[in-house]
């Protein structure tokens, strides 16, 4: 029986690795990558304290953030293509013409 | 009763299908619809005059109101929301000087209006809707939405067919007023949620009735005085700026200069009074007991003083003057002065002339604009230096203003005078609530008809007499029949108003004085 | 049927005259002539009728329009009161508005003037107004129909409008007199105010519950009941209201200081100005305080006041009418004094040597008037006295009841004005010598100052004379007048005769010495005995008993005897008049006379500017109030409109400022996020307690 606190140091870990992708990397596609990370941390929480509980119901809400998060990323790779197109480029610093 | 609602609903019907028309036919089509209001408030005015006795006030008596009816509409926050409408002596003018200034303002609109006519006219009987809603709502939701709906109205009509600086002038009225409107909100809300449990509606009697009878409770620790002395100071302020009261006065010059003249009739003609409207209702009716001192002893005088103080303030900016427009626009907030100043009195000729005082002003200011406008129409100037001597070329015009000036001034035997005599008799002898100052406030504030008739009889000196000149290239051909016939009309009305001034004074007076036996009574 | 149900018709015959010349008078023979001779000649017949039935002894006093009913508290109403002071000066005005309209008919009409149906409305109105301010029966009526007065003078003073001079006047006109008006107004709010909760009908003049009744009965008797005298003693704000009304008599009657407005009304057409002059604006003022006199009389302060100001305006006036150089100025200075005589004789105690200088004033001075509207009709339109002479044998009618006129102005016996001169002064002297304490030398003062005032008035008016018709004709249009109608000369024969003779109605002197019953008018005034007129209280015989047994103590005392004071006092008055026409014989009645007036050094230029005082009142009104309205405009347009401004720029620029925020970079909104994130856990760890 694994204790359910190492459960929650991975998530958090997976967490901190999606966090620091998403604030040091300029690539869209590590930045999409780094999104599933957190959203996988998340997911990982939810199972565990689902297990803990003995409740089903976070296992039922991990898959359907599964779900979520495929739907995501096929809307979040229509974005990157976009982004290639407009900007030559997929450095999303670059796609600032939105701001002020 | 479904006069108000016909009322309304028909003007809505009809502001809609002005949208619609072609602008050839706008202008005619819109006058045509807004008689349809102006004969209803007029015979429901007749009606009122004849058929009902002993109304009281709206918000006192409700049972007994005139026009009353009362549906339930939604659930909201444990409250009932109610479309609920009715009349008393001081609504009952103020609809009806709605009705008849808008039908006037829409045919001084035919010359000066030249572009977007069907959405200019829609706007304008949209605004009617709105005002004919402030002035009969007894539910303050509705009464509320009324109250914002005039200013989207307004804020196009300035920002779109206004002068060169009409996007500064509509932002500016639109974000002052709308500011205000959210401060009396804040502050009719403390009002609502101190009462708790008490009332079940937004009912305005209902809630004037709670208060009345005393069933405020403190709200976050607050003792109920305070509470009471917050809600009203946040509502006057609000309230003071659609008046406008010194200092909360600036966007209305603004206002007026930029906006064409008969949406500057409808402003000062009618918005105005929304603004002292609301004050008899809520500051003055509701919370009574806080305006006549009994929470702070210092209140009515304070109050006095800047109502005194924006009839000199407004007289002596009158004076600096250039712009006819803007004469007329200062002199406006030196004349509801004198409405503060009597419905602080809080005595039964100084509360009744301060109404009478609204009907009268909404007449004879709607009146000078609109003359204003029409020497404008001809001479596209309104710069007091640029022309003198119209009086050769346009004697009917001209006559028509000396004698709206003179009202202004006060003249006997016009409604000016009546107002204003209402307002002093009522207010030199409020010791009651004034004190030794009374008479003392009351002299000062008299001495406006000594700077009204200064700045009025130069400015006439200058522009109306005197050899004809004209510095713009325009050639004076006489105004149209249309242009000068509603100058007529409301001039007709002032001097009947001002002959007969019991025609309103009789149901305002019945209207203010159960107020009176209120106030004070905590 | 009686005279009084058609009195309203009084007034309202000339109201409809005005509506009929504004409306109809383009398409009229006369434009709107005829309609207003017809109405007034109309009142001139009621007004006979009403003076004949309260001859009979029958007095009037009705509310007759309630104009509001107040709902707990007071009525305003419009009403109609008549006694024998109404009757007379509804006689007056009637009578002179009568004349002015035909005399009209020469001036305006055969010169060819162009806006007449304006003109004659104006006529209509005006008179009209006067006739209702005359018969109002409580104050704010008669401050209603005071102010209209003030709107017709300014629509007549500017009648001429096309040129720059009569609107200007007609602007001063109105503001001066509404100056004196904001006073009478806070009066007659003070009086409503006051005396609402004694009485019923608190703005009455007369009868049981009008405010001088109430208010005598309030010092007389004690009997302050309800009255709200604002912590004031009765008679301390009684006084103070007396004055405040009294502003709007000065600003009307044109007394010291606000007397400047009525020298430039003479823009105005000259039947205008003997309308004015004579019988309506300027005489309702004095009229005002002859109609309260009962509330006048229970206080000696207003009382010396009165009689201060009429005396030092008649000196003051008349020194400048001496070096005026046009015919109408002459006159106008000479209005200004004499309406101060009556001021004089009001504030003495001399109730009925007022009324009768009033009577006698609306003659001679509208005569005078009309004669020199003569003048300026027969010389084209010049007014300078040194551009005429020698009119007398071109225009005998003229002269000859111009002259009738001038020796009743200048008070020679046995014409109009000496008689009713010589009782003001008269009653004056015997009041201030019989009466007490300061208001008795109050009373002195003024007299000398009224009595000096008397040669001025000599030598000015026959100054006049000599310089229009005697000598030889100055200017090539003197030499050839232009001639005039019988609807000038008509006017001008009958009120000369009337200046010569109207003096007769009241020979009180004569009674006095011979104990003939010649005083017509003194009996008049003090009402028969056992009429209807004793309820009114608004007869002599009350004000005289206020007078003597109220606060002022008003007392008769004759130094020299009764016969010897009172010959002493008219040889007195008579022989200044006649040295000042002496005077001005021996300067003027000359072939070619000259201007003496440079004699006269520095005080020449202090008379040409009307002592300066023109000069301080329009500074108070450009260099006072137009300044402070322009700091005043500065003041809003910079403070409080710079804050409103300032609140929205303070607005604008931390917005331009914080939305840099808003970079556009993903990475930095996900930075944002994070460290709100952070945070956020060390807020809540703090608070929660997890540390």
């Amino acid at each position: 029986m694994i204790p359910t606190q190492y459960y929650l140091l991975l998530s958090a870990a997976v967490f901190c690795i999606g966090i620091f992708g998403v604030l040091t990397r300029r690539n869209a596609l590590i930045f999409l990558m780094s999104v599933e990370l957190i959203l996988n941390a998340a997911n990982i929480n939810l199972v565990a304290f689902s297990f803990q509980y003995g409740n089903l119901s976070g296992q039922v809400f991990a898959l359907f953030a599964m779900g979520l998060a495929a739907a995501e990323v096929a809307v979040g790779l229509g974005i990157v293509l976009v982004l290639y197109r407009n900007f030559s480029d997929i450095d999303v610093t670059e796609a600032t013409t939105m701001r002020w | 009763m479904v006069a108000v609602a016909a009322l309304l609903a028909v003007t809505l019907l009809g502001a809609i299908a002005t949208f619609l028309v072609d602008d050839r036919y706008a202008a005619k089509f819109a006058t045509a619809v807004s008689t349809i209001p102006l004969v209803g408030s007029v015979w429901m005015y007749y009606v009122y005059l004849t058929e009902y006795q002993g109304v009281g006030n709206a918000l006192l008596s409700p049972d007994t109101v005139a026009f009353r009816q009362t549906i339930d509409w939604i659930e909201l926050g444990g409250y009932t929301i109610q479309y609920s409408v009715g009349l008393d002596g001081v609504s009952m003018p103020l609809l009806a000087l709605t009705g008849i200034l808008t039908t006037l303002a829409l045919v001084s609109s035919w010359t000066p209006i030249d572009e977007r006519q069907s959405q200019f006219y829609g706007l304008m009987l949209l605004m009617e809707v709105s005002l004919i809603g402030v002035f009969s709502a007894l539910d303050f939701f509705f009464w509320f939405v009324f109250w914002e709906g005039v200013l989207i109205p307004m804020y196009l009509l300035i920002g779109v067919w206004g002068g060169p600086r009409r996007k500064y002038a509509a932002i500016k009225f639109f974000v002052y007023t709308n500011v205000a409107s959210l401060v009396m909100f804040v502050g009719f809300f403390t009002l609502v949620f101190s009462l708790g449990d008490s009332i079940a509606t937004l009912g305005l009697p209902e809630i004037t009735q709670a208060l009345v009878a005393g069933e405020m409770g403190s709200l976050a620790g607050i003792a109920v005085a305070d509470l009471k002395l917050l809600a009203f100071v946040l509502m006057f302020v609000g309230f003071a700026v659609k008046v406008p009261v010194f200092p909360l006065h600036t966007w209305l010059p603004d206002a007026h200069v930029e906006a064409p003249t008969p949406v500057s009739v409808m402003l000062a003609g009618v918005l105005l009074k929304m603004g002292t409207y609301a004050l008899l209702r809520f500051n003055f009716t509701m919370l009574s007991d806080v305006a006549t001192g009994s929470v702070l002893a210092i209140m009515p005088v304070a109050i006095a003083v800047i109502g005194v103080f924006s009839v000199i303030y407004g007289a002596l900016l009158a004076l600096a003057q250039r712009d006819l427009k803007r004469i007329v626009a200062y002199s406006s907030i030196s004349s509801m002065g004198y409405v503060i100043l009597g419905l602080v009195a809080f005595t039964p000729h100084g509360m009744g002339g301060a109404t009478f005082q609204m009907i009268s002003h909404g007449l004879i200011s709607g009146l000078m604009f609109m003359a204003v406008g029409v020497i404008y129409n001809e001479t596209h100037t309104r710069m007091v230096g640029d022309m003198s001597g119209l009086a050769d070329r346009m004697p009917w015009t001209v006559g028509i203003f000396v004698s709206a000036a003179f009202g202004y001034m006060g003249l006997p035997l016009m409604s000016g005078f009546a107002a204003e005599v209402f307002i002093f008799l009522g207010s030199f002898g409020a010791t009651d609530t004034l004190g030794t100052l009374a008479p003392v406030l009351t002299s000062i504030a008299m001495f406006g008809i000594v700077i009204v008739a200064g700045y009025l009889l130069w400015a006439m000196q200058r522009t109306l007499f005197g050899g004809y000149e004209l510095e713009t290239d325009y050639e004076l051909d006489g105004a149209a029949f249309h242009d000068v016939a509603p100058l007529a009309v409301l001039l007709l009305l002032v001097i009947l108003l001002g002959v007969a001034p019991d025609l309103s004074y009789g149901m305002i007076q019945e209207a203010v004085n159960p107020i009176l036996e209120i106030g004070g009574g905590v | 049927m009686t005279a009084f149900d058609y009195a309203p018709a009084i007034a309202l015959l000339p109201f409809v005259s005005f509506l009929v010349a504004l409306f109809g008078g383009q398409y009229l023979p006369k434009k709107g002539a005829l309609a207003g001779i017809a109405a007034t000649a109309g009142s001139l017949v009621l007004s006979a009728w009403v003076a004949l039935t309260v001859a009979g002894g029958q007095t009037y006093n009705e509310a007759l329009y309630t104009f509001t009913a107040g709902l707990e508290t007071f009525d305003l109403h419009l009403g109609i009161l008549i006694d024998p002071l109404t009757a007379l000066m509804l006689l007056i005005v009637s009578f002179i508005a009568l004349l002015v309209h035909v005399f009209s008919l020469g001036y305006m009409n055969d010169e060819g003037e162009t806006g007449l149906p304006r003109y004659y409305a104006g006529l209509g109105l005006f008179t009209a107004s006067m006739l209702g301010f005359v018969y109002a029966d409580n104050i704010l009526m008669a401050f209603m129909f005071f102010e209209l007065v003030g709107l017709c003078s300014y629509l007549l003073i500017g009648f001429n409008f096309r040129e720059a001079g009569p609107p200007s006047a007609a602007k001063k006109a109105f503001l001066v007199t509404r100056f004196g008006d904001y006073f009478f107004l806070i009066g007659v709010v003070g009086i409503f105010v006051t005396f609402a909760g004694a009485t019923q009908t608190p703005g009455l003049f007369a009868g049981e519950g009008s405010f001088p009744v109430v208010a005598e009965h309030a010092i007389v008797d004690g009997a302050t009941e309800g009255l709200n005298t604002f912590g004031f003693e009765p008679q301390t704000w009684f006084t103070i209201l007396g004055l405040l009304v009294l502003g709007g008599v000065m600003g009307k009657s044109a007394q010291f200081p606000l007397h400047t407005w009525l020298p430039d009304a003479m823009e105005g057409p000259t039947p205008v100005s003997a309308l004015i002059h004579a019988a309506t604006m300027v005489a309702a003022g004095v009229y005002l305080v002859a109609r309260m006199y009962g509330f006048y009389a229970l206080t000696p302060t207003t009382l010396a006041v009165i009689a201060l100001v009429g005396g030092f305006t008649a000196l003051f006036a008349a020194t400048m009418g001496v070096v005026k150089q046009e015919l109408k100025q002459v006159l106008a200075y000479s209005t200004i004094s004499q309406y101060g005589y009556m001021m004089l004789a009001l504030g003495s105690g001399g109730y009925i040597a007022a009324v009768f200088h009033l009577t006698t004033h609306a003659v001679f001075k509208a005569l005078l008037f009309l004669g020199a509207g003569a003048v300026i009709i027969a010389m084209h339109h010049e007014e300078n006295m040194w551009e005429m002479g020698g009119l007398k044998d071109k225009m005998p009618v003229t002269y000859y009841t111009f002259l009738a006129g001038s020796l009743a102005l200048a008070g020679i016996v046995p014409f109009a004005g000496f008689w009713s001169k010589d009782e003001v002064l008269y009653e004056a002297l015997i009041h201030g010598f019989g009466t007490e304490g300061g208001l008795g030398t109050v009373f002195l003062v003024a007299y000398a100052m009224g009595l000096l005032a008397v040669f001025f008035t000599g030598f000015y008016t026959f100054r006049m004379v000599y310089l229009t018709f005697h000598g030889e004709a100055r200017t090539e249009t003197a030499k050839k007048p232009h001639g005039v109608r019988w609807n000038v000369k008509g006017p001008l024969a009958v009120l000369g005769i009337l200046a010569t003779t109207i003096g007769f109605v009241n020979l009180a002197p004569v009674k006095k010495l011979t104990g003939l019953e010649v005083d017509f008018l003194h009996k008049w005034l003090l009402g028969a005995e056992g009429s209807g007129w004793e309820a009114l209280l608004t007869g002599y015989e009350h004000y005289e008993h206020v007078l003597h047994d109220g606060p002022a103590h008003v007392l008769v005392g004759e130094p020299l005897g009764a016969t010897g004071t009172l010959i002493a006092s008219a040889l007195l008055s008579l022989g200044l008049a006649v040295a000042g026409v002496l005077a001005a014989r021996s300067l003027y009645k000359v072939p070619e006379p000259v201007e003496h007036t440079d004699k006269l050094g520095s005080i020449k230029t202090l008379l040409m500017h009307n002592y300066y005082q023109d000069e301080y009142q329009v500074w108070l009104a450009t260099g006072f109030t137009y300044p402070l309205s322009r700091a005043a405009d500065k003041f809003d347009q910079g403070v409080i409109d710079g804050v409103v401004n300032g609140i929205s720029s303070v607005s604008l620029f931390s917005g331009s400022r914080v939305r840099r925020l808003q970079t556009g970079v993903v990475t930095n909104y996900a930075l944002f996020i994070t460290i709100a994130l952070v945070v956020l856990l060390v807020v809540f760890g703090l608070t929660g307690g997890w540390f």
